[in-house]
């Protein structure tokens, strides 16, 4: 892993158009400013952690289902969707 | 090189899955998940499977690793009032222009026994219908939680039998 000291306002930059600053640090918090293109997700790595535990839990402790009869699912028509704002 | 184009054949493809058995797919009904799924990030090929009997439940199947299949569901079945708000990135990545296109799964965990049922409706699995690609995006408003337990008196799925 890399290492790296920043002071207060100093940045690091990953990759030309990901930029996070440092814009306060008290005692045992840091707090971080982070520029990125709206494309790429941030996220507290705390909630990406749960996701991938629930995840492998929903694929590891579900019971097996009584096998026969599987098919591909008509995704289509399923009703409400969400609203997006794009 | 004289290599001749092959013609794309939608051909049936028969697998035999751990959990279900026997089943067949087509090509053109394989959804891409070009980022993978958070704790499964190198399955990129799913199908999205259904059960006799089970129709409430759509299996993500993957391709990659034949072991691996997550159970989902339409999270409207039961809560009727989520409304997520699809991050930019999503609807960006997914390229998600118009609602009819796209379909949301929310990943469910029953414990063992079926003494807990929960739906995870911070991060929707989100799948483009047109083309064919999904990813898992978590939400950043509504305060939606990974584990929201599912009332024991699910009341019954109102579009599940619309066709």
């Amino acid at each position: 892993m890399l290492v790296l000291s920043r002071k207060l306002n100093q940045a690091i930059m990953i990759g030309d158009d990901v930029r996070i600053v440092v814009v306060a640090v008290d005692r045992d918090t840091v707090k971080l400013g982070i520029e990125a293109p709206r494309t790429i997700p941030v996220h507290r790595s705390e909630v990406y952690d749960e996701i991938q535990r629930t995840n492998r839990a929903a694929a590891g402790e579900t019971e097996q289902p009584a096998g026969e009869g599987a098919k591909v699912a008509d995704l289509g028509g399923k009703g409400r969707k969400p609203t997006s704002k794009p | 090189m004289t290599e001749t184009i092959v013609e794309f054949a939608d051909r049936e493809i028969a697998l035999d899955l751990p959990r279900f058995g026997a089943c067949t797919y087509r090509e053109s009904e394989v959804i891409a998940f070009p980022w993978g799924l958070p704790g499964f990030a190198t399955l990129h090929r799913f199908i999205a499977l259904t059960l006799e009997g089970q129709e409430k439940f759509v299996w993500l199947q993957s391709l990659d690793d034949p072991a691996i299949a997550l159970p989902t569901a339409d999270p409207w079945q039961i809560f009727d009032d989520y409304s997520p708000q699809l991050p930019p990135y999503a609807v960006s990545s997914l390229d998600l222009a118009r609602p009819e296109d796209f379909v949301t799964l929310c990943v469910v965990v029953v414990t063992a026994g079926a003494e807990e049922m929960t739906m995870n409706l911070l991060a929707p699995v989100v799948i483009n219908l047109v083309t064919r690609t999904g990813r898992q995006v978590t939400l950043e408003t509504g305060g939606y939680s990974v584990r929201t337990p599912i009332p024991r008196k699910a009341p019954p799925a109102a579009g599940a039998q619309a066709s």
